[in-house]
């Protein structure tokens, strides 16, 4: 089991809990096929390729369901279990690959890449959903740190 | 011969040669993924070394893409899946 206090005000980590469940619960609703399929042209392929990543998909959600329904986790504490780590990871990259698409968009990809974001934080909901984005970064910072 | 046999054998030369074909593994690059998660995810699937998966890691942030690897189509597949499993964007390209 990996197991870690984040090191975030209480008060932020309240505030993005709501915007953590509606980026989840639109990730599982868009079901994640923005990814192409190598051969188009063949339908049996491209069914039987989506169908393998929606299955691989559903499984990195479980797992990082597990970590958000933990009564520990809106009071920072994160715990996962060790055959679970690879899992909640890529489901973190989703979530924040969402927030990008659907909430982050007026931000630009250099800013974001360098964090240089702070004219763009004036807007309340944007600022919840960098901050969202930036502490789903602070998970994955500390799992791979953990497992390296 | 009939236009259907004739049919069938273009497309089964024309996939026998795709397969035969050099095929290219690339990533491109988005603003989202850390940089030690690249890192990690190159290692993991390619079993590469720290320093040449860094290496591919910058390609991909300062390039815009990197080959990652490149061999037969059906293993060029494999690899593109398993990217994108770990939400990369990954695609096959012919490798000219």
């Amino acid at each position: 089991m990996i197991d870690f206090q984040l090191q975030i005000d209480s008060r932020i980590l309240q505030a993005i809990l709501p915007q953590l469940e509606k980026t989840f619960a639109l990730a599982c609703k868009r079901g994640g096929f923005s990814y192409s399929c190598p051969n188009p042209m063949d339908d049996d392929f491209v069914e039987a390729w989506e169908l393998g990543l929606k299955q691989d998909f559903s499984q990195d959600r479980k797992a990082l369901a597990k970590l958000f329904r933990n009564p520990k986790f809106k009071h920072g504490y994160i715990e996962v279990a060790d055959e679970e780590v690879e899992e909640v990871l890529r489901c973190l990259t989703e979530l924040r690959l969402t927030l990008r698409e659907h909430s982050l968009g007026e931000l630009s990809d250099k800013d974001l890449e360098k964090g240089d974001v702070e004219n763009g934080l004036d807007n309340s909901s944007i600022r919840i959903a960098y901050f969202a984005y930036l502490v789903m970064a602070e998970i994955q910072e500390v799992l791979i740190s953990k497992i390296s | 011969m009939s236009a259907d046999v004739n049919t069938d054998l273009l497309e089964e030369t024309k996939t026998s040669l795709e397969l035969a074909q050099v095929w290219k593994v690339v990533v491109l690059n988005d603003p989202v993924n850390l940089m030690n998660y690249v890192v990690m995810v190159f290692r993991k699937i390619f079993g590469y070394g720290e320093q040449k998966a860094i290496k591919h890691m910058k390609e991909v942030h300062e390039l815009g893409k990197s080959v990652l690897w490149s061999g037969e189509r059906e293993e060029a597949e494999s690899y593109v899946y398993q990217l994108q499993k770990w939400r990369l964007q990954a695609v096959l390209e012919k490798d000219d």
